[in-house]
């Protein structure tokens, strides 16, 4: 009995000893701030970024904290509810899974703290509360979606990036009879089947006038325009990846980095893990033509927000955590964001200095339109971009386009209510 | 169990009767032989694949995705230890697992004693307690054990937040080992105790001393019997636990992501998560095999 | 049983027959704590909880049943809640005729063998101890249409035709699913069954074939009858289990269910339910869910535990 106790009391002692040094505040009176983020496959990058940080705040040390992109939203909220020991920036989804944070008064409103002056509405609009209009992350990212292609099999096929819809499917067919796979992209996961709607059928739709005239309640998703842009995506399923509907993410991304496939419809975002897993690869990037029947009869580029830095209304250190996020609504953190990662800045007056990103961002100035099933229609459950997918993945099944956008509209209707009407 | 009714009078009688036809049974025979080992082969053969794809090179098991691994190449491992964390989450897959397992099996031991061997008021209401615990699925409690932990981190920040899913992970073995241990309790004969009573000796030293090596076997089917889903588990981990304090099987879906089309790295970290249960099983397959029988015997 | 209980005499000495109280709650307390604090303790919290309306982590206020209407008219919840729950139908069903059928029949054939035993065994449990997440991402693999070995070894032996999209074919994921779980579990049903063989005594089977019967009608009208009582734990356990299924899934298709919800079951519902839902009463739906299934999971339980129990008797 005496050797259980002992066994018991050894048990405990050692459980709480390492326990007794929180992991926020370290030793020689510095502040360590923790920053809790997606992106694992970022941590050198973000860690060069905060080292410029800490040369300028002596006092403060960074700690990167990444968690698994599909663990973060389940993480999260878990973390944002411990009163101590929680992390003190957090990286946010934009728009609608921000807003269950702030209704729970889980993060700091930033309104007079950071200087956003200059920001487009748009951007800032992934970081607001639906409901009191407060801005609570400073927006980091833009992405935006196109057609990424390898260089060197259009080379080989004599393919030219297309212009008409035409060139396209010519193009498509002459990869397919080659053996290639024309397009990689996973109908396995619902989101990348509504980014590859979002890309191919944003012009047959209506781009931003269709948007305006789904929030004021004119059109809503059993709109003829909006179901035969989802019967462009599904007659593009022969130049899709045998199986498209068992091919995971992963797998659309080896397809195309191995040579395999020669199109990849995706983000911005996708550029920089590509090039870092396979250097030698050559990308090109273009916008889809428009689709036949076309509303927009010019290529769409569209983009959101990627998401945003906001400050734990349980942190321990408030006042720093504050600073830094005031820093990542600077020029120099824009900058540092957008060469060390490879991505587009949201801080007005940067620039990527990946020369397919700068065409990409172009793009989206010149013509750009909104992903609308992410900044439109991801407030609520079932969120846009997850519903439309689901109705993407009936439609490679045999379903009609417009049970498809019944099936779309009831999703959104069970919880959005247009403005106007 | 039923069949301890059986009564051997019967027995001798039916011993003596002359044995059936031979010849059909040996053409049944061979098939269903064939069949057993056909069947092994497919239960062990995607283990066998794994352990395989985790010996390979990417760039082989992309080309060939069922092969040998005629140059066995280590570097997935590594690759899994260092750059996958899972020196870390073996770490705390450990830890965890052997506390909870001590933990649970102790009070569980403590419980028993006087429920297999006393009588006292409230002593079929208090077994029935710890019985119903049997058929609760407990993840439908996860969103209030969440909140249960958060608070208890809050009021006493000194203590590491495993310790609490270790409590939680001991608690959710006490009903199944209290029911195991009990019953072994009470099939123990009482002259040992009261031998020692006369002697003089306390309860705690009889329980200590006499009663609790008595009933070793079953300790360690019930101890092993907690380590199994424990060990296994994701799920608590990925909701009480920050991500540097994750299990070996809630490191593998952070692990999943971040090497996503990597099939050998990835097959790595599923063996280095398997190899101690597959150790453990073959050293205790008679244990193992006596508990997982052993909710038979009401 | 009976015998047991004659056996259990009071101990003489401390405290005049009787134990101390100090003494008996030194033995009970450490477990009925843990048990109680841990387990017992959250599962009433979360029946409580499902009757509060929440923003976020905040408790709002008294809702009634208001919960649990949600969870059955809300869509997309509504749809969900339904589709689940047939699936888990048919994992059971279809769990108790591959598994079950399986286990028995490897339990029987086994329990004549001699050559091997020992390691057939072995290898049919070996699956189940592998975690079920292990088993899911490991099958997640073999089953890759690209890369996988399932496919690679059909082309291999000149079957290609037959490869298929096994997790992305929303007719053929659940199926796939209710298999791999099979995968890993059949041994657990074959040593239950294997165990209450060996106490079956090998006379009766001597008997009834010198009558003249078959194997089948010896296996059919001794053997089987014999095996009810495992039977029903064994259709319980299965139950119970295949009603929680969560890793497995969510290793092999992710915690939507892939392909559209195809593979979703309650225990995954209620997993997106609590933690991946954009609703800010997340709480009170995920709450609300987990009484539901309690209710069910416990009640069919207990139910089907009767219903042996009777049949169990009828036999004697």
């Amino acid at each position: 009995m005496r050797k259980f106790c002992a066994l018991v009391a050894a048990l405990g002692a050692t459980l709480a000893l390492p326990a007794c040094a929180p992991s926020t505040s370290g030793g020689g009176g510095k502040v360590h701030l923790t920053v809790e983020t997606w992106r694992p496959e970022d941590t050198a990058g973000y860690q060069k970024i905060f080292d410029a940080y800490e040369k300028k705040h002596p006092k403060v040390v960074v700690d990167y904290k990444p968690i698994k992109s599909t663990d973060y939203l389940t993480v999260l909220p878990n973390e944002l509810k411990k009163a101590t020991g929680g992390p003190d920036v957090v990286q946010l989804k934009p728009y609608g899974p921000l807003q269950s944070y702030i209704k729970a008064g889980n993060l700091v409103p930033l309104d007079g703290q950071v200087n956003v002056s200059g920001w487009q509405d748009k951007v800032l609009q992934a970081a607001k509360g639906k409901d009191d209009g407060k801005l609570y992350g400073v927006p980091y990212a833009l992405q935006t979606l196109g057609i990424l292609y390898n260089k060197k099999i259009f080379a080989d096929q004599g393919i030219q990036p297309p212009k008409t819809w035409a060139d396209f499917t010519a193009a498509c067919d002459k990869l397919k009879k080659a053996g290639i796979t024309p397009m990689a992209t996973s109908g396995l996961q619902p989101w990348v089947l509504a980014i590859d709607h979002q890309i191919f059928g944003a012009t047959r739709e209506g781009g931003n006038d269709f948007e305006q005239a789904v929030l004021t309640g004119k059109k809503d998703f059993t709109d003829p325009d909006y179901t035969a842009s989802l019967q462009t995506v599904a007659d593009l399923k022969q130049y899709f990846p045998n199986q498209v509907t068992a091919v995971d993410y992963p797998d659309a991304q080896t397809l195309f980095t191995s040579g395999k496939a020669a199109m990849y419809p995706g983000g911005s975002y996708e550029i920089g893990p590509f090039t870092k897993t396979t250097p030698d690869l050559q990308i090109g990037w273009f916008d889809a033509p428009p689709a036949p029947g076309a509303k927009v009869n010019q290529p769409l580029t569209s983009g959101y927000v990627d998401g945003s830095f906001g400050v734990n209304a349980h942190s321990e250190h408030k006042s720093e955590a504050l600073e830094l996020v005031k820093w990542m609504a600077t020029p120099e953190f824009g900058q540092l964001y957008a060469s060390t990662l490879k991505q587009i800045s949201t801080v007005p007056g940067t620039t990527p200095g990946d020369p397919l990103l700068t065409q990409a961002y172009q793009g989206y100035q010149q013509h750009g339109a909104t992903y609308i099933m992410v900044v439109d229609f991801g407030y609520g459950n079932p969120l846009g971009r997850d519903q439309e997918g689901l109705a993407l993945q009936k439609m490679l099944g045999g379903t009609s386009a417009a049970d498809a956008g019944k099936l779309v509209q009831k999703g959104i209707s069970a919880w959005f209510k247009p403005s106007g009407g | 169990m039923t069949s301890s009714t059986l009564t051997v009078g019967e027995r001798s009688t039916v011993a003596a009767r002359p044995r059936a036809p031979r010849r059909r049974i040996r053409v049944g025979g061979a098939a269903s032989v064939i069949l057993l080992w056909v069947y092994a082969l497919a239960a062990l053969a995607p283990l066998i694949i794994m352990a395989f794809n985790s010996l390979r090179t990417e760039q082989d098991l992309a080309n060939q995705p069922l092969g040998l691994p005629l140059h066995p190449d280590f570097g997935n491992y590594s690759r899994a230890w260092s750059e996958g964390n899972f020196s870390t989450y073996f770490v705390n897959s450990v830890v965890i697992t052997v506390f909870s397992v001590v933990l649970g099996t102790g009070v569980s031991v403590l419980a028993a004693y006087p429920l297999g061997r006393y009588r006292f008021r409230g002593r079929g209401a208090l077994s029935s307690y710890f019985l119903a615990g049997l058929m609760l699925p407990i993840r439908l409690g996860a969103v209030p054990v969440f909140y249960l932990v958060n608070s208890l981190t809050q009021s006493l920040p000194g203590v590491d937040t495993r310790f609490w899913l270790i409590c939680v992970y001991a608690g959710s073995g006490v009903p199944f080992s209290v029911f195991v241990l009990t019953a072994f309790f009470r099939q123990l004969p009482m002259e040992l105790e009261e031998a020692a009573r006369i002697d003089g000796a306390g309860e705690l030293r009889i329980f200590a001393r006499i009663m609790v090596p008595m009933v070793r076997p079953a300790l360690t089917t019930v101890a092993l019997f907690q380590f199994i889903p424990l060990w296994n588990d994701f799920f608590f981990p990925l909701v009480l636990l920050r991500d540097d304090q994750w299990t070996l099987p809630t490191g593998l879906t952070r692990f999943f992501g971040e090497f996503e089309s990597a099939h050998a790295t990835l097959s790595a970290g599923l063996v280095i998560t398997t190899i101690p249960l597959v150790v453990l099983f073959l050293v205790a397959t008679k244990q193992i095999v006596a508990g997982l029988t052993a909710g038979m015997s009401k | 049983m009976v015998q047991a209980q004659r056996r259990l005499r009071r101990p003489v000495g401390a405290g005049g027959g009787r134990p101390r109280r100090r003494v008996l709650l030194t033995f009970l307390l450490p477990a009925l704590a843990l048990y109680t604090v841990f387990i017992i303790y959250p599962l009433v919290s979360a029946a409580e909880y499902s009757l509060y309306s929440w923003s976020g982590n905040r408790q709002d206020g008294f809702a009634g049943l208001s919960n649990f209407h949600q969870l059955f008219t809300k869509y997309p919840l509504s749809e969900q809640v339904w589709r689940a729950l047939g699936h888990n139908c048919l994992f059971f069903i279809g769990t108790m005729l591959i598994q079950t059928t399986l286990g028995l029949a490897f339990a029987v054939l086994l329990h004549k063998s001699r050559r091997g035993k020992r390691f057939l065994q072995t290898a049919y449990t070996l699956p189940h101890l592998v975690s079920p997440i292990v088993v899911g991402y490991l099958w997640s693999i073999m089953l890759n249409p690209q890369f996988g070995a399932i496919n690679a070894a059909l082309r291999d032996v000149g079957l290609g035709a037959l490869a298929q999209p096994w997790r992305g074919d929303p007719h053929l994921a659940l199926p796939v699913a209710i298999v791999v779980n099979a995968w890993q579990w059949v041994g657990f049903p074959m040593l239950l069954f294997g165990a209450a063989l060996a106490g079956i005594p090998d006379e009766y089977e001597q008997a009834a074939r010198v009558d003249g019967a078959s194997s089948w009608q010896v296996f059919r009208r001794v053997t089987l009858p014999l095996l009810t009582p495992v039977l029903g734990i064994v259709t319980v356990l299965t139950f119970i289990g295949t009603f929680n299924v969560l890793d497995l899934i969510y290793a092999l298709q992710g915690s939507q269910g892939n392909p559209g919800f195809a593979t979703d079951t309650l225990g995954l519902l209620f997993y997106r339910t609590a933690f991946q839902n954009p609703d800010p009463n997340a709480i009170g739906q995920s709450c609300a869910l987990a009484v539901c299934m309690f209710i069910l999971i416990f009640g069919v339980s207990l139910a089907a535990n009767k219903v042996f129990r009777r049949m169990e008797e009828r036999l004697k």
